[in-house]
């Protein structure tokens, strides 16, 4: 070959490059991500999976959920409150204020300018980061980020919402049985929902009068309940399955996507 | 070459044809370089300048650091830690465990956990000479106005942080209260205990 050498030079240097972008500049970029601490706590994330939802991270990639749904939530943008934390000594004078102030959707320096007035009128306001996102209010409290994933391998990312978006799923259906029965008969709990059933992950037993029900048995909602004598009893597949969707949860602000919690006083 | 192709070459050039250098028109010059140029402002908006933890709809770190949250009492807390650490931690130790012979400790000491706080604010604010018993101990001290300088928020985060840290429960100070007693003790030469214990908790 005449150019032989050049020809090895250009496909080695467009190779290399391509290597560069793809491989070496995201785990430069990416690749030393580590546990970081929650805004404003002193609590850690994330948390390493516990041994059942790691098992069922396995479950979950080898059933192909993955094929219907992401693990991604998307945020278009963010938004300041302003939250009246006190109305001090002049409250007539601070409502008064508030009434003429618009306190929802503002940038960050609105925010400040809006608190900076309602202060001199002797208030004090917190202001609250809000994400906003067609996904938020249905999927998640704030966008999915590197961090999220720092324990799972493979990420089960997902490209295609056949079903929702499973990125939060905990903090939406945090009842154990209802993951259990929603992975037996879908439609048993979510009416028209056009997931398969999984039952091979499940083992329908004959109970005889005399003996107990075990006690892992799914307990149906009215009119699915399995025929009088017998019971649904999760096999360890589908209970690994259901801890690692329990462990699927988005709830921590942190740096690089904050948001003010909501506190819910118990 | 064989005939065919030997036949089909222009008749009077009297060689094989040959590409020549042929200008670029300046249209695509033109072209070429707008593109640069929207990309690179593209780049400027978009990129985050390659910071791992800039994600959209973020566009730079400093933005960012503009929507981080701040609850009232944690970043009152977080001030409150940053001004002990530089002013008063270096004698009464970031542990507030004090140093001996130097300055008593503050952790549990009976002068902070007190149910008000007007006793406490006059110590940083008018500074501290002669005897006092903290903790069961005796301490001859002669401590400068240290919380003078400081402005009424600080003051007020500082001795809130010492008030709730290192197992002290005691409440909060505000920034307004901070500015009444420092009204109040405006031009005081360095107290006593005998004239703390004059004055009303």
């Amino acid at each position: 070959m005449k150019n032989g050498f050049s020809v090895f030079l250009a496909s080695f240097l467009a190779l290399s490059l391509s290597w560069c972008g793809f491989v070496l500049g995201p785990a430069k970029q990416l690749g030393t991500q580590k546990q970081a601490a929650v805004l404003n706590s002193s609590d850690v994330y994330p948390i390493q999976r516990s041994g059942a939802a790691a098992l069922g991270l396995q479950v979950y990639r080898a059933n192909g959920c993955a094929a219907c749904h992401t693990e991604q939530v998307r945020q278009d943008g963010v938004a300041c409150e302003v939250v009246l934390a006190s109305a001090g000594k002049k409250p007539t004078a601070v409502s008064n204020l508030l009434s003429t102030l618009k306190l929802a959707g503002l940038t960050k320096e609105e925010a400040d300018a809006a608190s900076d007035k309602i202060s001199g009128a002797g208030g004090t306001v917190e202001t609250h980061v809000v994400p906003v996102g067609v996904e938020i209010p249905r999927w998640g409290l704030r966008q999915s980020v590197a961090a999220d994933y720092l324990y799972d391998t493979p990420v089960q990312l997902g490209s295609l919402r056949a079903g929702p978006d499973l990125a939060n799923v905990a903090a939406r259906f945090p009842d154990l049985n209802w993951q259990l029965v929603h992975l037996y008969a879908p439609q048993a709990v979510v009416k028209n929902s056009a997931m398969p059933p999984f039952r091979f992950l499940f083992e329908v037993r004959n109970i005889k009068p005399a003996d107990t029900p075990s006690p892992d048995a799914l307990k149906f909602p009215q009119g699915f309940a399995p025929p009088a004598g017998s019971e649904v009893v999760p096999t360890t597949e589908a209970k690994e399955l259901a801890a690692y969707l329990l462990s699927l949860k988005v709830d921590a602000p942190l740096y690089e996507a904050p948001f003010t919690p909501v506190m819910t006083k118990p | 070459m064989n005939d065919e192709a030997k036949s089909n070459c222009p008749a009077n050039t009297g060689g094989e044809p040959v590409a020549t250098n042929s200008p670029v028109p300046m249209a695509m010059v033109v072209l070429t370089l707008t593109l640069l140029f929207l990309g690179g402002v593209y780049f400027d908006h978009h990129s985050g300048w390659f910071n791992a933890r800039v994600y959209t709809p973020y566009v730079s770190a400093e933005q960012l650091d503009l929507y981080q949250p701040k609850s009232g009492a944690a970043a009152a807390a977080a001030q409150g830690k940053k001004v002990y650490e530089t002013v008063c931690g270096i004698c009464h130790g970031n542990d507030g465990m004090g140093k001996p012979a130097m300055a008593p400790p503050l952790a549990g000491s009976e002068w902070v956990i007190t149910a008000g706080f007007h006793r406490l604010a006059q110590i940083p604010l008018n500074g501290l000479n002669g005897n006092l018993q903290v903790e069961g101990k005796d301490w001859n001290l002669n401590m400068a106005p240290m919380g003078a300088a400081l402005s009424d928020a600080d003051l007020a985060a500082v001795l809130t942080y010492i008030r709730t840290s290192w197992g002290n429960k005691a409440g909060a100070v505000s920034a307004d209260d901070v500015k009444t007693i420092r009204a109040a003790a405006a031009g005081h030469p360095a107290i006593s205990a005998a004239q703390l214990n004059s004055i009303p908790e």
